[in-house]
């Protein structure tokens, strides 16, 4: 049986799962962080560090100050577009795509097709 | 960021040959010596595996076993190199290293994934694993037709994206929607490739329309050909029938998919 932690562990996983980014959301991201995402995609994970790194290595017009890329950083993560482990210069962030969603057809529907396939033949 | 290439092959509507192509183009990749996987992203729909072989009986792991959390991603990819079997075209994969993921043609598992869904975050985090312990240079990605969500993310992660559409007009209205989500998302390369193009047709003329409408390049145009219906999937055409002007085709792009930086 499931104690008391490992049910909250559960909620936050499932809520950080609903309110995670879809590939759509990229496309409203300013062009530095969108490029920044992409990367993350690709990594899995980048540390504070190297994000830094990579956003002083974009054009200058894309480019985000300090400021604006911690801030962008800390509104992602607070929508839980991104996940973040440790703090400061040491944070690791990866990015949290949302789930991909079921059908909203009733559920008999899949029972009875369940049910059919289960007797099928091989 | 690792080194092996994401290609996705997209068309926005149905039955333009894109999972045929991209079995080709990955084919064609491995006689080149790369280091090639291909995954069946097609989990509502998945085909690409007949090309390369595989069938229910013959299926070991799939993409929907890692999804569901029972097995690597590794122990789902099917190597084609040491099974290529005895079909003329497939046999010149022998020892070639080409990996095959494919999606579950059990009516079940596919039931399973349209009713419940599945993280997201496992099918990318399996994709880059894939590239990272196959050692792979190029990974090819086939996709559901239109866009839905798997089309997307593998949009978000490519480096190079195809879009095959034939010279219709329900194809070409459907493409802008493709070409201008893939634009918004910055991949990096673009291109269009024109299948089923009757040999009637003023290529010039279409390529121009094409390039300026969507500010891509064509990359190649596919003949329309009873040959390969005739082939009906049961082989790779372009290793079966090199020199046939599909094939020519074909291996043009190839060609032109491998050079790009």
């Amino acid at each position: 049986m499931a104690g008391v932690f490992d049910r909250l562990q559960q909620q936050i996983n499932s809520q950080k799962q609903e309110k995670g980014i879809t590939a759509l959301d990229l496309a409203d991201l300013s062009p530095g962080l969108r490029k920044i995402m992409r990367l993350m995609l690709r990594e899995m994970q980048l540390n504070y560090p190297r994000l830094c790194e990579e956003m002083d290595s974009l054009p200058a017009e894309e480019r985000l100050t300090r400021t604006d890329l911690n801030g962008a950083l800390d509104k992602l993560t607070a929508q839980f577009w991104l996940t973040r482990v440790g703090e400061g210069e040491r944070a690791i962030y990866k990015v949290n795509l949302k789930r991909r969603s079921g059908s909203s057809l009733p559920s008999g529907i899949w029972t009875m097709l369940d049910t059919k396939l289960k007797d099928r033949p091989k | 960021m690792n080194k092996g290439r994401i290609i996705s092959i997209h068309s926005f509507r149905g039955g333009t040959g894109k999972s045929n192509i991209t079995a080709n183009l990955a084919a064609q990749a491995a006689l080149a010596g790369k280091r090639v996987g291909v995954v069946d992203a097609d989990i509502q729909s998945p085909g690409i595996h007949v090309l390369f072989g595989l069938n229910e009986s013959k299926m070991g792991r799939t993409l929907n076993d890692f999804l569901h959390g029972k097995c690597a991603i590794v122990e789902a990819a099917f190597a084609v190199g040491k099974n290529s079997g005895d079909a003329e075209g497939r046999a010149k994969l022998a020892g070639k290293d080409l990996w095959l993921i494919p999606s579950s043609i059990a009516g079940r598992e596919i039931s399973q994934v349209l009713r419940s869904g599945y993280d997201f975050n496992k099918l990318n985090e399996g994709l880059q694993t894939l590239i990272k312990e196959l050692n792979l240079d190029y990974l090819f990605i086939d996709t559901h037709p239109g866009l839905n969500e798997e089309t997307l993310l593998s949009i978000a992660i490519s480096d190079i994206i195809i879009v095959i559409l034939r010279p219709d007009d329900q194809d070409i209205q459907g493409t802008a929607v493709t070409v201008d989500v893939a634009r918004s998302l910055d991949v990096p390369k673009m291109i269009l490739l024109v299948n089923k193009a009757l040999p009637k047709l003023d290529r010039a003329d279409i390529k121009a329309r094409f390039e300026a409408e969507f500010d891509a390049p064509v990359a190649g145009f596919m003949p329309l050909t009873f040959d390969l219906a005739e082939n009906a999937s049961k082989d790779l055409f372009s290793l079966s029938r090199p020199e046939h002007e599909w094939s020519l085709a074909l291996r043009e792009v190839a060609g032109a998919v491998l050079a790009m930086k």
